[in-house]
């Protein structure tokens, strides 16, 4: 193995480790912040982790038994562990770059949805299921507005290859379309996270966690692990795609940066949960609808202008 | 050489009208003649197969061939294209008829007299056969869309006790009819044109034709085969109906293969019938416009599967949204094929090769999932999914072959509908500015394989999981016995290889296109430079737009689906790590009461928000009243 090659596979290890060490401390940020809006002190930082490592020794219980019930989860965390790991994060393609694209990226983070909904579905329960009725329902709708902010760097750059296409248009050169983008980016952020105003498919106080209602102990913790990681991507993607990289030409302080930023994301992304009442599924529809159209515009102004 | 493929060709249309004449005769004997019927077709079916492994793997230029019939003359031909089209043709037809020796035994048939159904099975192969070997669009034309469309016909009102079967067979029929004449105006509409004259005599004769008629031409030659594609709003004419009315294995045969004879109408008129008299940037229209309609059919197409609650309309729905996909990738082609642009050009290659890529995945998936919904009609008597739900348990075999041709036609990566809708969405995409307007069809064409997903959840969600069979039938459904189970099985794996090894097909196709005289893009897939393109390696196929450069997309479904592996193995060991214990329990309903008919729910309510929402689409089911 030589050394580029040998770099490349320790960047997979770093990225694994990157997404699962930080994707709780963020979602611990979000708690923290929503508890300091609501006057509350909050839990420690890294309450979430302690929560999925005390799930993970937990009664794990099968109401249906068959295999469906029981393999999603797994490929719901074996899902989001793919996209981590094609994931040129900070500029640096991981040795498992070149074996994805742009498109394998969408279909991978839609697998992940899928199997929550397979799960809900195996469960029989009425819950699950109009939890996931929803769920999908709002992947519909979010799903090509993820992809559009990643069509712009597919425009400009002539490719589907992730890092070109994260990293390959210099920030300035996105223009207006771009601008526009950051604006539906930051407006779609509590979608692609299922946060509240848009919590709409797990719903705990409606539904008592919709999809998921049905698990329990670890089957529970790797769905919660997946939110939580998946999470982080979304916060993290604007960050890669429209925020220029140091280009320090040290992977750390570039990293480091980035990192920094996804926390402001965090940060936001908690006040406007905090802040925000939950969103009928109606009415999300229409919101969704015109971020939907508006993209559009911003693609369509790309492609023209 | 070419007499032995001819004399193959005609050896199987013999072979399939002796059987049409024979078969019948034991029509008594049920079980006996569905073996008579499936040796004949797998004679047939294998002459045909060898013919099309003659043809592709001979390379060279196939002559044609013509047929001295009672003082007419019928004209033959026989290339790398026609020949995929006679694969696929012979394969799905065996093994449906493999399907069918079991599949007549159910208990609603059983007061049906088979001998229609033999006869008119073998007719209906042989027009298919016809179909895509004829050259010509008159009398070679007429005889085999008559065999195929007035076959099929009896074939979808089989059960004809049922006046809303007959009604939609007999509007299938009108319509058919109604395509055969568009097809037949047009070709007799060709200046110097008569009885029997040849594809390319025809083309010369569209290059002496005033733009005006050649306008009218090619629309009402797009008017027929749309027809028959199911193409936007040709399809919802026809095809919802005349799909959930047949037998199951005749949907799978109407969807996996007769539609796609439309395919290969579009895809000869326009890829060989556009003469060179023909200014590129008019003849270029017709691609965008074909585009246009492709990109309506599959959004409209599959959002009106989203809201079926009966299981084959729902697959109905969902074939005319997956042929709105091919439809776009012709497009595609065609308008980038005839810019002049370098870039666009290499990118219609990749188009095409998504275009027969997915006519080919298509043919298998969803073949396969008509069979697995017969199977559960076969097994519970209905295929109503506010009825079903359960049945994972009690056919475990039908529900894991019916989950492959889920993922597949849903795209899950490593699955044969990813690789081929990659092809598709890549080659808009990657047009960029250029492209123009094709890029937007592209992310409409994303955001449509979510609603795909969504539909394919909801079928295989409200059949085999989820409850309700539990209070519909009372006991009594059993796995279907190893006659069924046998042939799909087999299109199961032939998925699985479809989705696994893209570098295969994707070579085959290239090779078909090279080898395929006069079409617009032979000299493009005959360039050394076109294959290299596309390298292969073990994981998949990488496409780059220089040679030296790196590849700009790739599809890569075995290293995919070994990262998806080897982190699923690392998330079942976290699963275990800490410990824990397992229990059974039922399920929780806030303790209010148990699961039961009233409460559950079922098809009719899923997704109601998004079907309100999407209204305008058509297609709406009025909601069921709950008994």
């Amino acid at each position: 193995m030589n050394p580029t090659t040998q770099t490349a596979w320790l960047l997979v290890g770093t990225n694994l480790l990157l997404f699962l060490a930080l994707a709780p401390l963020f979602d611990g940020i979000v708690r923290r912040v929503a508890a300091r809006v609501q006057n509350r002190q909050g839990p420690p930082l890294w309450q979430p982790l302690y929560d999925l490592l005390k799930l993970l020794g937990k009664e794990n219980i099968d109401a249906v038994g068959i295999l469906p019930f029981r393999l999603a989860p797994l490929v719901a965390f074996a899902s989001i562990l793919c996209v981590v790991m094609i994931l040129p994060v900070a500029g640096r393609a991981t040795a498992l770059t070149p074996y994805a694209d742009t498109l394998s990226l969408i279909y991978l983070l839609t697998l992940g949805g899928v199997a929550v909904l397979v799960g809900a579905f195996a469960g029989k329960n009425i819950f699950a299921l109009i939890g996931a009725s929803r769920e999908m329902t709002t992947m519909i709708m979010v799903e090509p507005i993820l992809f559009m902010i990643l069509l712009l760097g597919v425009i400009k750059t002539g490719s589907l290859e992730l890092t070109t296409v994260l990293y390959g248009t210099p920030a300035g050169d996105y223009g207006w379309s771009g601008l526009i983008m950051i604006v539906i980016a930051l407006f779609a952020l509590q979608a692609f996270v299922g946060r509240q105003p848009f919590d709409i498919a797990e719903a705990e106080q409606e539904l008592l966690g919709g999809p998921f209602i049905e698990y329990s102990g670890p089957n529970y913790a790797l769905f919660k692990y997946y939110m939580m990681i998946k999470q982080m991507f979304y916060a993290y993607l604007p960050i890669a795609v429209f925020v220029p990289l140091l280009h320090s030409g040290l992977l750390v302080v570039d990293l480091i940066a980035q990192m920094l930023l996804t926390a402001l994301v965090f940060l936001l992304i908690g006040l406007l949960a905090a802040t925000h009442p939950r969103y009928r599924i109606d009415q999300a529809l229409n919101y969704f609808a015109g971020l939907f159209v508006l993209a559009l515009g911003a693609v369509a102004g790309a492609l023209f202008g | 050489m070419a007499l032995t493929i001819y004399q193959g060709l005609f050896a199987g249309l013999l072979l399939l009208l002796a059987a049409a004449v024979i078969t019948p005769l034991f029509a008594g004997r049920r079980k006996l003649a569905g073996a008579l019927n499936f040796a004949f077709c797998l004679a047939a079916g294998v002459v045909f197969a060898l013919v099309s492994v003659e043809v592709l793997s001979g390379g060279g230029p196939s002559d044609p061939f013509v047929l001295q019939l009672g003082g007419l003359s019928i004209p033959f031909l026989i290339d790398g294209f026609s020949a995929l089209f006679l694969g696929l043709i012979a394969l799905m037809s065996t093994l449906t008829a493999f399907y069918c020796i079991g599949y007549m035994e159910m208990e609603h048939y059983r007061h049906y007299g088979l001998r229609g159904f033999l006869f008119n099975y073998q007719i209906f192969v042989a027009g298919m056969v016809g179909i895509v070997t004829v050259d010509d669009l008159t009398i070679g034309f007429t005889i085999a869309w008559q065999m195929m469309t007035v076959a099929s016909y009896f074939l979808i009102r089989f059960d004809h006790q049922d006046q809303a079967i007959t009604r939609s067979a007999t509007k299938y029929l009108l319509l058919m009819e109604l395509a055969w004449l568009a097809v037949i105006a047009a070709a007799v509409l060709i200046p110097h044109a008569g009885l029997g004259t040849p594809l390319h005599a025809l083309t010369e004769g569209l290059g002496s034709a005033e733009p005006g008629l050649r306008a009218l031409i090619y629309g009402l030659l797009l008017f027929g085969f749309g027809m028959k594609v199911g193409m936007f709003p040709l399809g919802q004419l026809w095809l919802p109906d005349a799909h959930s009315s047949a037998p199951s294995p005749i949907s799978a045969m109407l969807s996996g293969v007769m539609i796609k004879t439309g395919v290969y109408g579009i895809v000869r008129t326009l890829f060989w019938m556009v003469p060179p008299e023909m200014p590129g940037a008019q003849a270029r229209q017709l691609g965008l416009i074909l585009a246009c309609f492709g990109v309506v059919t599959l959004f409209i197409g599959t959002v009106q599967a989203l809201k079926q609650n009966d299981a084959k309309r729902l697959l109905a729905y969902s074939s005319i949204g997956q042929m709105g996909y091919i439809l776009l990738g012709i497009g595609t082609a065609h308008w980038f094929m005839l810019s002049g642009n370098p870039l666009l050009q290499s990118l219609a290659v990749l188009a095409l090769i998504g275009v027969l890529y997915h006519t080919t995945n298509h043919a298998l998936f969803k073949g396969l999932l008509f069979l697995s919904t017969g199977s559960v009609q076969y097994a519970t008597g209905t295929k109503d999914l506010d009825q079903l739900g359960g049945l994972l348990k009690l056919m475990p075999i039908t529900a894991l072959v019916a989950a492959i041709a889920c993922v597949s036609i849903a795209g899950i990566p490593a699955f044969s509908g990813f690789a081929s809708k990659w092809a598709i969405i890549a080659s808009g995409l990657l047009g960029g500015k250029t492209a123009g307007i094709i890029v937007l069809f592209g992310v409409i064409a994303l955001m449509t394989s979510t609603i795909t997903l969504a539909l394919t959840v909801k079928f295989y969600g409200m059949i085999f999981t989820a409850s309700g069979i539990e209070w519909s039938r009372k006991g009594g459904v059993r796995e279907v016995g190893v006659l069924m189970l046998l042939p799909m099985s087999l299109i199961g794996a032939l998925c699985l290889v479809q989705g696994f090894f893209p570098g295969f097909f994707i070579e085959l196709f290239i090779r078909i296109f090279a080898m395929s005289e006069g079409s617009l893009v032979q000299a493009l897939f005959a360039d050394p430079a076109t294959a290299v393109s596309l390298t292969q390696s073990w994981a998949g196929v990488g496409f780059r737009l220089a040679p030296d450069g790196l590849p700009v997309a790739v599809v890569m479904p075995l290293a995919l689906l070994a990262m998806l592996g080897v982190a699923g193995l690392f998330a079942a060991w976290l699963r275990r790590a800490g410990g824990a214990e397992q229990r059974q329990a039922p399920v929780w309903l806030c303790g209010y009461q148990t699961s039961n008919s009233a409460n559950s729910y079922t098809s009719s309510h899923i997704f109601a928000a998004f079907k309100k929402f999407m209204w305008w689409t058509g297609g709406n089911v009025p909601r069921a009243t709950k008994v």
